[in-house]
């Protein structure tokens, strides 16, 4: 059967389209450099839609971060993910909720946080903490959802960009049942953090209810309180996880924007590249083919005269 | 001997009396530096950042058990807002405070004389429309009266109404 094939295949090779000894046809090269030109049409127009969203993104990311500020004072600053130990989460159960997006073509802003999600959860895992997972984002879904598989207990996916507080409060109501039915003793928020358009950190905030010192006494005794102080700072932090995960949401999604224009910058540059080397490859094989003609006439007129 | 003693007697109240001079002279000293007068406000919105790192005379917020006023040095505190307005005063027994109405929030005083107040949503008060205060309120009741005892569309009629309430009393109007 096989050798037949290859017979046939070596008599027309323009009907079954085979690279015949690694030599393109002229014909193959053009076809190829047509769909390499609209790809690279495509990828430019994405770089353009991607760095106008990005401004919009930057300048939501810019109010989120004095939004957030105000909290401060009640949890950890954010800790940078790259030889991060996470050996600074109090408790015993936590909750990781790591930032992804929807939509794919952005570089490698999910792969660094799912890989130090995995990082993170092994990490306290092997401290002897019990570790459940929330995940933000479709890419993250995807991508954790057979190495963490049953300790993913909710993920959030659809969510529209650009995104805002309304629905920042609401993905965190579905964080804060989780937490407050799991009885979680802290959250650790892993998210991009975006610098400027050509870089982005992978970093993690850890936020974990306001407690009384050693389970007893009164919580926060520095602040006065004006009504029941319980129920306030019970609120007030469900108030503190829609805050933070605003900021994370607004920052995180900056960082896939300013990737996703990089990302198609590159994919613009190597397709403009891709093809400068077929219209040489394409030049040269259609002066062989024209060379090849003229021989022939030259010949065929030459054994007529002589 | 008595001289002796005479002379560790006198040693003694002069090195009391430099000392009391010392600590007169430091007192006269810190009270000639200027206190700080002025408070450091900052008012967030999610979508809007009104006042970051204000140096302002006196914030008043509409707190729980009514509105209170905070100034520089004031007790930490935290907060949690009601429906209400919020005023700055920029100086000091200044006649014409900034108003904004908020709908709700959180105010923390900090010990350094810092106030963070968050809230998703806040207007300025000569923004709002005073008919446009008294049509949803209307529409709020209604909608409070018809509802189901105990369900979500009961508790979010209930809030619009307050908030309506709220405005109306922020803007001078009595709604009933």
């Amino acid at each position: 059967m096989a050798p037949l094939r290859l017979t046939a295949q070596r008599a027309a090779p323009r009907f079954m389209n085979i690279v015949q000894r690694g030599m393109a046809t002229e014909k193959q090269i053009f076809n190829q450099m047509v769909s390499t030109k609209n790809i690279q049409k495509i990828t430019s127009s994405m770089k353009m839609v991607s760095a106008a969203k990005l401004k919009g993104d930057e300048t939501r990311m810019k109010l989120a971060e004095p939004f957030n500020v105000w909290s401060s004072a009640l949890r950890a600053d954010p800790v940078e993910c790259e030889d991060a130990t996470y050996e600074d989460v109090p408790g015993n159960k936590c909750l990781v909720v790591p930032f992804t997006s929807e939509s794919g073509l952005c570089g490698g802003v999910n792969s660094f946080i799912s890989k130090n999600t995995k990082k993170c959860i092994a990490s306290l895992s092997e401290q002897g903490k019990d570790v459940n997972v929330v995940i933000v984002g479709e890419k993250g879904r995807s991508a954790l959802r057979r190495p963490l598989g049953d300790k993913i207990v909710g993920s959030a996916t659809g969510v529209v960009y650009p995104g805002n507080f309304a629905l920042c409060s609401s993905l965190s109501q579905d964080v804060m049942a989780e937490f407050n039915s799991g009885e979680y003793d802290s959250i650790v928020f892993l998210y991009n953090h975006y610098v400027n358009p050509a870089v982005y950190k992978q970093m993690y905030q850890v936020v974990s209810k306001p407690q009384a010192e050693n389970g007893e006494g009164e919580i926060m005794p520095e602040y006065d309180c004006d009504g029941d102080k319980d129920e306030v700072v019970e609120n007030m932090f469900e108030y503190m996880i829609a805050s933070q995960m605003f900021y994370c949401y607004m920052d995180a999604g900056a960082a896939e924007q300013s990737s996703r224009m990089a990302a198609m910058e590159n994919a613009t540059k190597n397709a403009g590249e891709m093809i400068d080397s077929l219209t040489l490859q394409y030049n040269r094989a259609r002066q062989a083919r024209i060379t090849t003609e003229l021989i022939e006439i030259i010949s065929g007129a030459s054994a007529i005269e002589g | 001997m008595a001289l002796l003693g005479v002379a560790a007697l006198s040693s003694t109240m002069l090195s009391r009396t430099n000392h009391f001079l010392r600590r007169a002279a430091r007192a006269a000293s810190m009270s000639t530096e200027a206190s700080p007068t002025k408070m450091t406000l900052n008012f967030s919105l999610p979508h809007e950042t009104i006042y970051s790192g204000a140096e302002v005379s006196q914030v008043i917020l509409p707190g729980e058990s009514g509105e209170y006023g905070v100034t520089v040095k004031h007790v930490p505190m935290v907060s949690q807002l009601q429906p209400g307005v919020l005023q700055i005063l920029h100086e000091e027994g200044s006649s014409e405070p900034e108003k904004y109405f908020v709908a709700g929030g959180y105010a923390l005083t900090h010990e350094n004389s810092v106030t963070d107040v968050t809230c998703p949503e806040a207007v300025k008060l000569d923004d709002i429309d005073p008919d446009a205060v008294s049509k949803n309120y209307e529409s709020a009741k209604a909608a409070l009266a018809s509802a189901a005892d105990g369900s979500v569309a009961q508790a979010e009629a209930q809030i619009e109404v307050e908030t309506n309430k709220a405005m109306g009393a922020a803007l001078g109007l009595a709604l009933a």
